[in-house]
């Protein structure tokens, strides 16, 4: 049982994800609990396979009992054991929290809808735990496919703005999968390790660096990468709101992921840093990201649209982190693909509790909504400190990884955009608190009986959002043991000279 | 904006052109594709698992997991379209009846006649007179073209073909009923509930054949494990194994195909349609 954790992991919300499909056509009743199960099983094989990679190191799996450039093989260390723990225990938690606001909007689809939310999950576990640059396609395709339909799912103009999404993620797909060609013509293989070792051959070909910048191209557009974010505020603004928060927090973060796999167990450091030079440039990429993100976050008057460029902005922090060159700025990227979910889910989590209250998400209806909301409006305010980077929060740690990494890397371009960034969004989350706070309810509403007073949202959609916030603290305060036990070990010995 | 996007493709098209210098020559043998994990496959695939089509054996063997995710990209695609298109509707809609005898249509707005009346038959809104050649002539193909899914589906071991490709001819066979007659007759023959639930069987017959075997104490998808329960050596289990998924994917294929051609040709009614 224990040697199967990898495999558990993302068998057990595959196989309920078909049972809930065809429970939608036996017994509806039975869709939500058996999504629960399945989720809940892939959150705990996680939890369990990362104390086991802890406690004995790298953790192995052959798929088919095929050794690994023949078959299939799973390949987990501590950066995708964290990564994959945080994205089944985020989903889970995310299932329990938007119960009723999934009952309310799908009365009749609520088997397909489970259906897809499994599969979504499925995907990204399955493009994380993997040591197989096929199969990451082949699960990126079934998180794209599924995405797409989550987000097409919402009213209005979510059919169009995830048609766009579909247009602009089959091109990334593509560009992956055209960089992996290329990868396999010259090496001959696909499994990650074994092409990291056939590689250092035939470095000087241009084969090579094409393959990388195709990869690197078609992963970029996945994580919304300025400039190739175009499809991202619509896509996700128009999602259903227990969709948004599913997909913002995760997807992006997983490609990010992708991303630094492939920078430093496909293509090693000496080549994406040494030989190819593009370390530079990505750099400036990402701090255009940054400013462009925070600049067009100002200008939103819509809560989740402004959400949506904070989340262009972020990958540029974890973009250029990664790219920096050294060790502080990779550890502040690895540690922020942590934090940025953790963030992220708050956001989409609170967003969608006001918006079950009030039915609208545009920041001059939230008047008055401390005085409603309180717990909700604490709890966005927590995460809100956390993204501009007040401590103890989780943000400021990973923000000041980040700067030193700059600092030591001469980037002053980045230091600035980061610091720039951090003041755009204490005013971004003053703005949203003054008008929440101070704004006045009667006037905008033009009522204010006292049943009115008080509409917390329930619970079941409260709980989950308390323990996220104060995981944004906890985890700020344990940032030291989790750079020293899990970040530290993948940190390439290049990097870290 | 579409100069910039011509720009781009042309970039790219030439980034990609230059690239291919340093491939190995077109059909080298010595190239790495051909060296590096191939010949494995090419000579021992027989010894290994007892099918002499090498493609089969790396689609759903060596490299089964990947064929297990890709059929279960083709079943996400048919619930994607199920969730996005289909409409349920409460209110009855208007319904078209043509009194077989006489030739008269009748407009129902709202209610219905019994389905099973000998004196009437239903129509869609847009019906025209049925082609008594395009009927028989489908009516008469329909059964060969499902023999031959099933023989492609299970001829995947020694020829070209598998469960992707008879699936898709069995899927077909349903379409040509609905084109030629209508679509409630196809319908009637498998609905839509028996549809989708055939959908999620197909995949997970596939993933539970590697669960199996995962119980049995092999890991995941290694079909060897299952010779305890097939009272036979590993080798011809692997062989078996391959058979069992190859069936999944093909009953998944087909009931895909249906139901998006349903649900696309009908609006999401599952009512009237081409």
């Amino acid at each position: 049982m224990n040697d199967h954790y990898p495999a558990l992991l993302i068998i057990s919300p595959l196989l309920l994800a078909f049972i809930v499909s065809a429970m939608a056509w036996i017994r509806k009743g039975l869709c939500y609990p058996l999504a629960v199960v399945g989720s809940g099983l892939s959150a705990w094989f996680s939890v369990q396979l990362f104390a086991t990679v802890l406690q004995k190191g790298t953790v192995d799996y052959r798929l088919g009992g095929w050794e690994a450039p023949w078959g299939i093989g799973y390949h987990v260390d501590t950066l995708n054991g964290m990564v994959l723990m945080v994205v089944s225990v985020l989903a889970f938690i995310n299932l329990v929290a938007t119960r009723k606001t999934v009952a309310a909007e799908f009365p009749e689809k609520e088997g397909a809808f489970y259906t897809l939310y499994l599969l979504f999950i499925v995907g990204l576990v399955g493009m994380t735990v993997t040591g197989d640059l096929f199969n990451l396609y082949v699960l990126l395709e079934v998180a794209s496919l599924t995405s797409y339909s989550l987000i097409a799912l919402g009213g209005g103009r979510a059919p169009l703005a995830s048609l766009n999404y579909l247009y602009m993620g089959t091109i990334g797909g593509c560009f992956y999968l055209l960089g992996v060609g290329y990868l396999y013509i010259m090496t001959g293989s696909l499994n990650m390790a074994d092409v990291a070792s056939l590689l250092p051959a035939i470095y000087s070909s241009s084969a090579v660096w094409v393959a990388f910048t195709f990869c690197l191209v078609g992963v970029g557009v996945k994580m919304a990468f300025f400039p190739l974010h175009v499809w991202l505020p619509n896509a996700y603004s128009f999602a259903p709101s227990a969709v948004g928060s599913l997909i913002a927090p995760l997807m992006t973060k997983v490609m990010v992921y992708v991303m630094i796999r492939l920078m430093i167990s496909v293509f090693s450091i000496d080549f994406t840093f040494s030989i190819l030079k593009i370390g530079d440039p990505m750099v400036w990429l990402s701090t255009l990201a940054i400013v462009m993100g925070a600049t067009l976050a100002l200008a939103q008057k819509n809560l989740k649209r402004m959400f949506c460029y904070i989340i262009v902005s972020e990958i540029g922090y974890m973009v250029g982190g990664a790219w920096l060159g050294n060790a502080s700025g990779m550890t502040g990227a690895m540690l922020h693909i942590l934090n940025d979910a953790l963030m992220t889910i708050s956001l989409f989590l609170a967003a969608g509790n006001i918006y079950y209250r009030i039915n609208g998400l545009e920041i001059a209806q939230l008047q008055g909504l401390f005085h409603r909301m309180p717990v909700t409006m604490a709890c966005f305010v927590a995460t809100g400190l956390s993204i501009i980077g007040v401590p103890p929060t989780c943000g400021f740690f990973s923000k000041w990884y980040l700067i030193t990494g700059a600092l030591e890397a001469g980037q002053y371009g980045f230091v600035g955009a980061l610091l720039f960034s951090s003041l755009v969004n204490v005013i971004l989350f003053f703005r949203v608190i003054e008008v929440s706070y101070y704004g006045d309810m009667q006037h905008a509403h033009g009522h204010g009986s006292p049943s009115e007073a008080r509409a917390e949202a329930p619970a079941i959609m409260l709980v989950p959002l308390l323990i996220l916030s104060a995981g944004l603290v906890v985890i700020g305060i344990y940032t030291g043991t989790i750079v020293n036990t899990v970040i530290d070990p993948v940190i390439p010995a290049a990097l870290a000279r | 904006m579409k100069t910039a996007g011509l720009i781009i493709v042309i970039l790219a098209g030439a980034i990609l052109l230059y690239a291919t210098q340093d491939f190995p020559p077109w059909g080298a043998p010595d190239s790495p594709a051909s060296t590096h994990v191939s010949p494995r496959y090419l000579q021992k695939s027989m010894e290994e698992t007892a099918v002499p089509n090498v493609v089969t054996s790396v689609l759903a063997d060596y490299r089964g997991f990947d064929t297990m995710f890709e059929t279960s990209v083709i079943f996400c695609a048919g619930i994607g379209c199920f969730a996005l298109l289909r409409i349920f509707r409460k209110k009855p809609e208007d319904r078209y009846y043509r009194h077989i005898a006489t030739e008269i249509t009748l407009h129902i707005k709202g209610g219905r006649i019994p389905e099973k009346s000998s004196e009437f038959e239903r129509i869609d809104a847009l019906w025209t007179p049925y082609d008594l050649i395009i009927k028989t002539v489908c009516r008469i193909l329909v059964p060969f073209i499902q023999l031959f899914a099933l023989y492609v589906i299970a001829h995947g071991h020694h020829s070209p073909g598998g469960g992707f490709q008879g699936g898709v001819i069995l899927g077909a066979s349903m379409i040509l009923i609905a084109i030629s007659y209508n679509m409630r007759t196809a319908i009637a023959r498998i609905s839509e509930k028996t549809d989708n639930l055939l959908m999620a069987t197909g995949v997970f017959i596939y993933a539970g054949i590697g669960t199996l075997c995962l119980i049995l104490g092999a890991n995941f998808l290694d079909y060897s494990g299952l010779s305890t329960i097939l009272f036979s050596g590993p080798i011809m289990a692997r062989s078996h194994g391959i058979f069992g998924v190859e069936i999944g994917v093909g009953i998944t294929v087909m009931a895909v195909m249906i139901s998006i051609y349903n649900n696309l040709a009908s609006e999401g009614k599952q009512d009237e349609g081409l």
